[in-house]
């Protein structure tokens, strides 16, 4: 983490010497690198979570496209001929990430009281188990006969 | 129960050990049972495919480009209800009931593609007892229509409150869990799009079964 913070967050004067800067100041904070792309990466964090620590409208925004994207690559992959023979474990894993995208945004899981997690979680685990059960026994039927 | 364990949050009392509301707790535990629920039948689903022996199989029935919009349709109106959530809590009324009106439409969009696909497997001959396909296939699906069609009314409910000032800033929990019960629908229809339509709309005739001729 020391080397990421000396190489995002140098205050100038740095081993990496750069021959140039935008900036007027003597030591300029953002010289590095990088501009101030940390400083607008911080500014574009603070709008997409109203500045509140939890998610803002941008953020929806954002992870609602983040939905419609995976969703089209879905739809995408299955069209794919050469690609069915993974189609099984590729849509179980697109699910998930939408899954998990939805209940830990938009349900606010990921900022909300910990039992709440506790109890969704533990349900999950329960119904992945039934799921798993009966696909096993339905894979196993007959077996031996 | 002494009066320091309560405390207040957006409006709501909160008099238990649990420090958070009882409302939110109830619809979590809820939630938590209808995953089991839904989990069972979608394994029920998946145990099932391709057992069916006689037509119409699922590459003869499954549209997915309709289906794809409908899934859509409903992913974003989770953005929707999020916003006016959003938009509830900071008492920006008119985006609050703005948004929840479009999640209302949108939720009767998707519906109207579940009336259309239904009515049009019927008329080609797929009902629930036609082969073991249609009853898992009519199970699931008309189960979560009847979620959606529950999540609907409970919306307009809402509005309605809301255009008549019962549903402020200081009562934003109500949407809150109406909200969860929507994104939850919206999490099981992402889980029947990925694993009953895309993984299953190629299977053809399985070892043994009868070729489908089509409706007579």
């Amino acid at each position: 983490m020391s080397f990421l913070k000396d190489l995002f967050e140098h205050d100038g004067n740095g081993w990496w010497k750069i021959p140039k800067t935008s900036e007027a100041e003597p030591n300029p904070k953002s010289e590095h690198p990088f501009g101030d792309f940390v400083k607008r990466a911080k500014g574009f964090m603070v709008w997409m979570t109203s500045g509140k620590g939890h998610a803002g409208p941008g953020y929806y925004w954002a992870i609602a496209a983040i939905l419609g994207a995976i969703t089209l690559v879905e739809v995408w992959w299955f069209d794919q001929e050469g690609l069915r023979y993974i189609l099984v474990p590729a849509m179980l894993g697109f699910s998930l990430v939408k899954f998990v995208l939805v209940v830990a945004f938009f349900m606010h899981l990921r900022f909300d009281h910990k039992l709440f997690s506790y109890i969704f979680v533990t349900c999950m685990v329960i119904g992945v188990f039934i799921f798993s059960l009966f696909i096993l026994l339905s894979a196993f039927h007959g077996y031996g006969n | 129960m002494s009066s320091d364990n309560i405390t207040v949050h957006h409006g709501e009392e909160i008099n238990n050990s649990t420090g958070v509301s009882n409302k939110k707790l109830l619809m979590w535990a809820f939630l938590g049972s209808d995953v089991m629920f839904f989990g069972t039948f979608i394994g029920t689903f998946m145990a099932y495919r391709n057992k069916s022996l006689n037509g119409p199989y699922p590459a003869d029935t499954l549209d997915i480009p309709i289906t794809t919009v409908s899934t859509f349709v409903l992913l974003m109106s989770s953005l929707g209800i999020v916003l006016a959530l959003h938009y509830l809590k900071e008492s920006k009324m008119g985006l609050a009931k703005l948004w929840l009106f479009a999640v209302i439409i949108m939720g009767l969009i998707f519906m109207g593609f579940q009336v259309y696909e239904f009515s049009h497997f019927a008329h080609i001959g797929m009902t629930p007892q036609v082969n073991l396909f249609g009853s898992t296939f009519f199970t699931l699906t008309s189960l979560h229509g009847a979620h959606v069609s529950l999540g609907i009314l409970w919306l307009i409910f809402l509005l309605y409150n809301e255009f008549n000032g019962n549903l402020t800033s200081d009562n934003a929990v109500d949407l809150e869990i109406a909200g969860l019960y929507w994104h939850f629908v919206d999490i099981v229809w992402i889980l029947i799009f990925g694993l009953l339509y895309l993984i299953t709309a190629g299977d053809g005739v399985p070892p043994g079964g009868i070729p489908w001729e089509g409706a007579h």
